[in-house]
């Protein structure tokens, strides 16, 4: 490796894998590298990616207006019902406000949206700004779930205060604090963990699970809102899918309302298939293990047609992945496995040793494992193995293009849902779509040159 | 200024400053930047960037986090600054703070010394620091800030020479680049700061630099010292923000400042001072360009004039963007900015009246420090066709239907933000296109539908039920779900607006008929139900005849499949209402899973009074009866017998109960505001000559639109023989008709089956033989609500052989993700608990680990985690771990529990497992 470019201490972050089979060694789980570029963001993302999605609920940021603005409508988080959601409100923080404490501004704010719209529920996130300037937002939100009789609750999450997954887990206190004095009697049924109903992903899952007969309580926190969130107490069973966000949720439900847990994934067919004998398997329920065994083998049957032609397309191509968590990774990396696509560069933000050590296992000798990697690091080593393809969020895309490279959206802002049978064919047809393009053919064309390459 | 909230920003209509700073720092030749505060920051904006501009966009950030909060972040930022160099190479560093910086009193100044104190080999790096709280201004301000600060810092050589600063606020790169050909075309030498053009939209080339190589050199910069003088385009810059002040407080360049060129006069001014500058004439080709847009003004002035605007953005971008509007007649009732920026009023309110008197327009809004929310009242309550703005105001495109022309930043919802123009007399040009065009595209689109509304429809039916609509939309407290029922409800207008059969504009909707009517309770003399043919198309004609289950399912199937299914329909083959007890079944099984779709039914009318309460309460929306004649005379000639309530009536008297009925159930039905259409068919030497009559009595009755047909001659029916009226006489009688009420000129006169659109008919996609394909709904949902069939049984298991030769196995398995085998069997904390049974992998449980050491009793005190492990899963056959010790390996061996170590997934695995087991002696 040529590694001029790679800073001395980002080297241990950075792993190729030698031939058999490697041992530790990478390292990860850490602080950014200040100046590195990282593609990280920060705890107060963290905690409105999970609770964003409750559709009728206040989402109020308690800063200065950028983390609002930059916050909204941005995700592709359905709803069936309210629109609440896709506003942003912001206590918008003037210089004033920092100088003599926001706690006023906030406690106006609430007054106001209580007398005005008669809300059930309402978080108030705190920024960093109020983390410095020590604005209790615990006893504001006490004060006014006390004055209204309703539900204030306090997301703590100044950006600086540890990274992504830290937001997650306010996020989740927040969620446990909601259900902490519902006592639902109860019912058969389960609650879906982790997932938010991007692209409609949560109806896809309701459907399957529908198929089978196995009732969903509540969704946390896809297309749910306050009446469907208290009644998660009474669920036999909680399914976590992004087990990043939400493992630490369903331990705490597990611990304090006994509410057993496993997790699942409903990317790629096996995944799907597995799981939802898992979840029947889970509730000793032999009639929906079956309807789940005859529901997989007639999808399966449909999308072997389907991949059997696109195969063709996609054998031996190389992809790049670059995505938030270890476990998203992984799958990917089989994803493309089964279509005969080999992963050559494979990194994540926030992966954990484990995450690393798997990946290690599975992809092929000299593949270039990455932590918390930068865009310098990115475009040395997708150029130096030749992908063909990168994976990954919004802002690398741009990066991708300006090397050749196709792209495939594996983010929350996609339009289009990737988890279920359907969501292989998507993920498939997109794919697909951008590596055998036709502008790939052209684009290192010079003036003279243009019809050599693209008659092919 | 507030919409309901004092207190709250809804929506923001603005970023906070470093967003500004970074974008100039991209017009910077060699530059990148670090934003001095968490890694949220840089991220986000990065995001937005990256989407406006589709480029990649770097911005490092100083990562700072709790030790760095509290101990102050120096060593964090210098750490920084030499990562960057050693990364990017660049010749200028632009250093941001942010809120949290600012707040906790970082002094960059400070920090920035004693980076070139340590590392004097960086000398030659120009550092330049920006003070950017996040709370103090908004990405204007701070674009600006960031243009003060890199004069002031960058050392200047002010030995006179010819050149001109210009000097920008953020542009599009496109804009940019229309400045600096003018700037040519004049002969002009310039320094333009900043310069994003190329940076922000950059071409493909076979090397990718992630170091800028454009924009303005920072050998320039030093030069804007001894410039000629200075022309600051934008005129909402506060003082203390100005580059070109301090240029002149400092070195004397003289300055002017105007509008950006956007619109006819904005673009003379500009033209003249470049004109004077240079000593040059204005090139011929942008005269003409000038003459080109007048005659485009002219042209489209009219359509302009229908234009009711909201422009919100920056205030400078509101400000020409206003300006050129009411050059060319558009009201802007809106101007709206989330700067504090109270000389808006100033500049505007003289403009905006020229338009608001001439066109007596009273009320519009010009409004600073506003957010969204409050711009999407006004909106509505000023009755706003259309806005100009950034991609952020398309959530009230959304709401209020109302088009949305994009400039400004972020437009991170469509391509090509970067390319967009308004600059130069060629850049409004195009932008008024655009505008005209959405107030053509929207005309054209609703003048008749419109028209048809205002005009046509009896008033009392239809305003009744909207108004009960809007009311509920703007009824924010009460009931939640029954306000979402409400709003989502369509009124009885849209509906009809989306029905082929009553609108002859539907036609791209489709309507689904439901053969689920066998009986008939009347029997008429031009119909016998007796063949079907599916080539064959005519009313009273199906396929098969189906359940309201079988219907249900259907209807399900076609809706995934037919995405613009609007109706659902009964229309026999026999009666909708001689099936009433089906017809109800089916209408309450598609109303649970469809709230909107509309239900429609043809009947002859007999049972109309009886059931018309039952069909509005179904939510039936629209009934079409047919008519034939309102004289029991004729009616005699036309149908051979009548049954009612289990008696048979022939003759007159027959006619006579049917008219009755007919009559008495239409008015039911039009008084509380159905949509009513009655069908004739035309008879020769029949109802002929009668049928202006009975068109006039449905006008009379408050039916909507009749419609007149053929009749289609049965083999075997009475009226086999009858000579057929021609389709000119058909025509003639719908014209004569067409006098006295709306006429139907589009009938297909469908089958009892039909799918799709009127033009093309899908129901042979969908015989019931491909049902077994799409079961969408649980059957046995259905079947549940069906007493008589009980629950399919599933297939007995058949097992008996195989349950002897492959024995039980329980398996271990160490997960962390619960999908693959992902753990060291050492640091398991729970296992997933796997039976392998008949072949199949069954889980059983999770068992976590440290339940089962309840105290030292049972664990004893030196019991250590790997005894805990085994103790946990003594009772199973084999574990399944990404790896085991050899340590623990021995043991489990002692216990008889196998070990395997994989990485694959976990179903797969235990199947794997226990096949090697089965291979085992």
């Amino acid at each position: 490796m040529d590694n001029s470019n790679i800073l001395d201490a980002r080297k241990d972050f950075i792993k190729q894998k030698q031939g058999g089979c490697g041992g530790n060694g990478l390292r990860c789980d850490s602080n950014s590298v200040s100046g590195s570029v990282s593609q990280r963001a920060c705890v107060y993302c963290g905690a409105r990616v999970v609770l964003n999605p409750i559709t009728d609920a206040f989402h109020i940021v308690h800063g200065p207006i950028g983390c609002a603005s930059y916050t909204w409508d941005i995700r592709g988080s359905l709803s069936s019902g309210d629109d609440l959601y896709r506003n942003s409100f912001s206590t918008d923080l003037q210089e004033t406000d920092v100088i003599f404490g926001g706690e006023k501004k906030l406690t106006a704010a609430l007054d106001e949206i209580v007398n005005t719209y008669h809300p059930k529920l309402i978080f108030v996130y705190a920024t960093c700004i109020v983390g410095v300037i020590g604005d209790d937002i615990e006893a504001v939100c006490r004060e006014m779930s006390n004055k209204h009789g309703i539900r204030v609750l306090p997301v703590k999450s100044p950006g600086f205060s540890g990274n992504k997954s830290v937001g997650y887990k306010m996020a989740c206190n927040a969620i446990m604090a909601l259900l902490a004095p519902h006592k639902p009697e109860k019912r058969r049924g389960i609650n879906i963990l982790g997932d938010f109903n991007l692209a409609g992903e949560i109806w896809i899952v309701k459907e399957y699970l529908n198929k089978i007969g196995i009732p969903v309580i509540s969704t946390i926190t896809g297309d749910s809102n306050y009446e469907s969130l208290i009644q998660a107490p009474a669920a036999e069973l909680n399914i976590v899918q992004c087990a990043g966000s939400s493992t630490y949720l369903a331990n705490r439900m597990e611990e304090e309302l006994g509410i057993p847990y496993i997790k699942i994934s409903f990317y790629g067919i096996e995944d799907t298939v597995n799981s939802l004998i898992r979840i029947a398997d889970a509730l000793k329920d032999e009639t929906a293990r079956k309807k789940a065994i005859e529901l997989a083998e007639t999808e399966t049957l449909r999308l072997e047609v389907f991949l059997s032609k696109y195969r063709k397309n996609l054998e031996g191509k190389r992809a790049a992945i670059y995505v938030g968590g270890g476990f998203k990774a992984i799958s990917l990396i089989r994803q493309f496995c089964s279509l005969g696509i080999e992963t050559v560069v494979v990194g994540t933000q926030t992966g954990k040793k484990e995450d690393y050590e798997i990946i290690e296992g599975i992809v092929g000798p000299d593949t270039i494992i990455l932590d918390d990697a930068n865009p310098a690091e990115l475009e040395k080593f997708m150029k130096e193995k030749g992908a063909d393809i990168l994976v990954g969020g919004v802002k690398e895309r741009p990066l991708a293009y300006k090397l050749g490279i196709a792209f495939c959206d594996h983010n929350h802002e996609r339009k289009h849902p990737l988890c279920g049978f359907d969501g292989v064919v998507n993920f498939t047809k997109e794919i697909n779509l951008s590596m055998n393009h036709p502008v790939w053919k052209l684009t290192e064309s010079d003036l003279f040159d243009i019809d050599k390459e693209f008659a092919k | 200024m507030r919409g309901n909230l004092v207190n709250l920003n809804v929506n923001p209509c603005k970023m906070c400053m470093p967003m500004g700073v970074m974008t100039a720092m991209y017009g910077i030749k060699k530059c990148v930047s670090i934003l001095h505060g968490s890694q949220g920051c840089s991220t986000y904006i990065r995001r937005h960037m990256a989407t406006h501009y589709n480029e990649p966009v770097d911005i490092a950030s100083s990562s700072l986090t709790e030790e760095g909060t509290v101990y102050g972040g120096e060593k964090n930022l210098l750490q920084g600054l030499l990562n960057l160099i050693r990364v990017y190479h660049p010749e200028v560093i632009g250093v941001a703070t942010t809120c949290l910086a600012e707040t906790i009193g970082e002094d960059i100044g400070r920090m920035i010394e004693r980076f070139y104190e340590e590392h004097p080999e960086h000398k030659d790096i120009t550092i330049i620091k920006i003070p950017s709280a996040g709370y103090k201004g908004t990405q204007y301000e701070g674009f600006m800030t960031a243009l003060y600060h890199i004069v002031k810092t960058v050392p200047m050589n002010p030995e006179k020479h010819s050149k001109v600063n210009i000097i920008t606020g953020q542009l599009s790169p496109a804009d940019t680049r229309y400045l600096k050909e003018l700037l040519a075309e004049f002969g002009i030498e310039y320094i333009l700061l900043p310069d994003l053009s190329e940076n922000l939209d950059g071409g493909h080339l076979h090397t990718y630099s992630k170091l800028p190589q454009e924009g303005t050199d920072i050998r320039m910069i030093e030069k804007m010292a001894g410039a000629r003088m200075t022309i600051e385009i934008t005129i909402s810059i506060d003082e203390k923000n100005s580059a070109a002040k301090y240029l002149y407080d400092t070195y004397d360049v003289p300055y002017i400042r105007c509008n950006l060129p956007v619109g006819l006069r904005d673009n003379d001014e500009f033209l003249r001072i470049l004109a004077k500058v240079s000593g040059n004439a204005v090139p011929l080709k942008t005269l003409k360009e000038r003459e080109r847009y007048i005659d485009a003004m002219i042209d489209s002035h009219k359509y302009n004039g229908e234009a009711r605007v909201a422009i919100y953005g920056e205030p400078d971008f509101v400000v020409s963007t206003a300006r050129m509007c009411v050059e060319n007649g558009i009201m802007p009732m809106i101007t709206a900015t989330g700067s504090k920026y109270p000389k808006l009023r100033e500049l505007l309110e003289q403009e905006i009246m020229t338009v608001s008197e001439a066109f007596f327009i009273d009320d519009y809004k010009i409004i600073e420090d506003v957010d969204f929310q409050t711009i999407e009242e006004y909106a509505r309550d000023l009755k706003v066709n259309l806005l100009i703005g950034n991609s952020d105001g398309r959530r009230i495109s959304e709401t209020l239907e109302i088009p949305l022309v994009r400039r400004g930043f972020p437009i991170h919802d469509r391509m090509g933000g970067q390319r967009l123009r308004m600059f130069g007399y060629e850049g409004a040009l195009t932008l008024i296109d655009e505008i005209t065009n959405e107030i053509l595209g929207r005309k054209e689109r609703t003048f008749r539908e419109n028209l048809y509304q205002q005009y046509y429809i009896r008033e009392e039916s239809s305003t009744q039920i909207s108004e009960e609509a809007a009311a509920a939309v703007h009824n924010w407290e009460g009931d939640d779900s029954m306000e979402n029922e409400l709003v989502k409800r369509q009124t009885i207008e849209e509906k009809t607006a989306k029905h082929p059969c009553y609108n002859c504009q539907a036609h791209q909707y489709a309507r689904i008929h439901l053969p689920i009517a066998p009986k008939c309770n009347i029997s008429c003399n031009y119909c016998l139900r007796k063949y079907d043919c599916p080539n064959e198309s005519r009313p009273g004609v199906t396929t098969a005849i189906l359940s309201p289950k079988e219907a249900f399912l259907k209807f399900m199937e076609v809706k995934t499949k037919v995405p613009n299914l609007s109706v659902v329909g009964i229309a026999g083959p026999g009666d909708a209402l001689a099936n009433f007890t089906e017809t109800k079944a089916l209408l309450t099984l598609i109303r649970k899973e469809d709230k909107d779709i509309t239900f429609c039914l043809s009947t002859n009318g007999l049972m109309l009074p009886q059931y018309a309460n039952e069909l509005i309460a179904l939510g039936v929306s629209h009934v079409t009866v047919t008519m034939n004649a309102i004289d029991p005379k004729i009616g005699a000639q036309i149908y051979k017998y009548v049954d009612y309530m289990g008696t048979k009536y022939y003759g007159e008297t027959a006619a006579a109960i049917l008219l009755s009925n007919q009559l008495a159930g239409i008015r039911m039905l039009t008084e509380q505001g159905i949509i009513c259409k009655v069908n004739i068919v035309m008879l020769k030497g029949i109802n002929d000559h009668h049928i202006p009559e009975v068109v006039a009595k449905v006008k009379e009755l408050g039916g909507v639109i009749t419609n007149i047909m053929q009749m289609i001659p049965v083999k075997g029916s009475v009226f086999e023989e009858l000579p057929l009226v021609t389709n000119k006489e058909i025509m003639q009688m719908r014209v004569k008709c067409g006098e006295i009420m709306k006429q139907m000129y589009h009938c297909k006169q469908c089958r009892a089956d039909a799918i799709g659109t009127l033009d093309s008919d899908r129901s042979s996609e969908f015989q019931t033989g491909n049902q077994k394909e799409a079961p969408l709904v649980d059957k046995e949902y259905l079947d549940g609500m069906d007493s008589e069939n009980p629950s399919p049984r599933l297939p007995e298991e058949a097992e008996a052989s195989q349950q002897v030769t492959t024995p039980k196995l329980y398996m271990a398995v160490a997960t962390k993700s619960g999908i693959i085998v992902d753990q060291h069997f050492g640091q398991v904390s729970e296992f997933y608990v796997y039976e392998y049974t008949k072949g199949n992998a069954v889980f059983k449980e999770k068992r976590p680990v440290n339940q089962y050491c309840k105290g030292s009793a049972e664990c004893g005190e030196g019991t250590d985690k790997m005894d805990l492990l085994i103790q946990t899963i003594a009772d199973c056959d084999a574990v399944i771990a990404m790896r085991i010790g050899d340590g623990p390996k021995v043991k489990l061996g002692q216990k008889g529990i196998k070990t395997f170590t994989t990485y694959d997934k976990i179903e797969a695995s235990v199947l794997w497992a226990a096949n090697e087991i089965k291979k085992l002696p």
